[in-house]
């Protein structure tokens, strides 16, 4: 928590030598490929609130800040400052934080002049008796006003006393995004998780999320609203969930 | 058979719109079309590098003849604090698009 502070701090003071905007998002669950300008820094905050019923009703609202910055024309470098929650079941409810993390993502192509754009995400993730790490794939395409984007994920995660607590994740997600103005975006996130606790596949715990987007743009600013309904009956799992990102550039 | 028909029409929607959003590698043409304006093959391949990087980082591309060539300076202009361009940079991607234009009528 001290380590989110004092960049924080840090941050507080670096933002007003530097005006620019990292870019808009058309999606809140994929990354895209394209990365930030060299020099760019943007401030996104993330909220997904989440609501489950099996086996009991809960519900849960993340919040992460992101700083973005742009770091030459095919490298960018994000930190998470902090990720907090809010968890309401019927045995607790209350504030908690999470973790802090940094993510470095490396464009390979460009998705208009390439046969496909691909970039390299890399993320690493530490918080109280949490340690992940993640990595991903972005494949994305620009067709005219279309864009499709594709994701492929790679989770490691330890938890609890000694990091004793293990579990993978394999994640596909497909986008697709039409730009119906050019503020203006609307299209279809679908989510395909494949989950290994102790990274074992005995409970062939098996995810599919599928929603609707839609993206604004204007200036400085955007946001970014994405609503998922699983499309499977997975204990624990939440039945919706829906994350919005507000990002602008300083 | 059905599935082939559709599938056949979905790639030629997004043949289409590729076509619509064709951005034309830089040619000795275009430097020489753009030779009264002082603009070499360098210039003109770094804006073309740069429109295709900077832009699509908010948003897509629209067709380069979508708006009149007077109109693209100030269309750049406009959104270049957001993309980070410098004015060099935000000239470059001008004459690209001007020189790009003009080859191709």
């Amino acid at each position: 928590m001290k380590l989110a502070l004092s960049l924080g701090i840090l941050v507080a003071t670096i933002l007003p030598t530097v005006s620019c905007f990292g870019g808009a998002r058309h999606f809140t669950y994929l990354y895209e490929a394209p990365t930030s300008a060299p020099g760019s820094v943007e401030l996104e905050n993330w909220v997904t609130w989440q609501r489950g019923s099996n086996p009991a009703r809960f519900d849960q609202v993340d919040f992460r800040h992101e700083l973005e910055i742009g770091i030459t024309n095919r490298f960018q470098a994000s930190i998470y400052l902090a990720d907090w929650f809010y968890e309401n079941d019927p045995s607790h409810s209350g504030f908690a934080y999470s973790d802090s993390a940094i993510e470095l993502i490396y464009n390979l192509s460009n998705p208009v002049i390439d046969p496909v754009g691909l970039s390299i995400y890399e993320e690493i993730n530490v918080g109280r008796q949490h340690l992940e790490l993640e990595s991903k794939l972005i494949a994305q395409k620009n067709f005219g006003p279309l864009i499709l984007d594709y994701n492929l994920t790679l989770e490691a995660e330890w938890e609890e006393q000694g990091l004793q607590e293990r579990q993978g994740e394999l994640q596909q997600a497909f986008g697709a995004s039409y730009e119906i103005s050019p503020r203006i975006s609307v299209g279809l996130e679908f989510l395909h998780e494949f989950v290994f606790p102790d990274w074992r596949d005995k409970e062939k715990i098996r995810n599919v999320f599928v929603g609707p987007n839609v993206a604004f743009r204007h200036e400085n600013w955007f946001v970014t609203i994405t609503a998922l309904a699983q499309a499977t009956d997975t204990r624990d799992e939440a039945d919706f969930k829906v994350r919005t990102i507000f990002g602008f550039g300083f | 058979m059905k599935k082939i028909s559709i599938l056949s029409v979905v790639v030629a929607c997004l043949l289409a719109c590729q076509l619509a959003n064709y951005v034309p590698p830089v040619t000795a043409q275009m430097a020489a079309a753009s030779k009264g304006q002082h603009v070499d093959l360098v210039t003109l391949r770094e804006g073309r590098r740069l429109l295709v990087h900077r832009c699509i980082e908010c948003h897509t591309l629209p067709p380069l003849w979508h708006y009149a060539v007077e109109d693209w300076p100030n269309i750049v202009n406009g959104m270049s604090h957001r993309a980070s361009l410098k004015p060099a940079e935000r000239d470059a991607i001008v004459a690209y698009i001007s020189a790009a234009r003009s080859t191709a009528q």
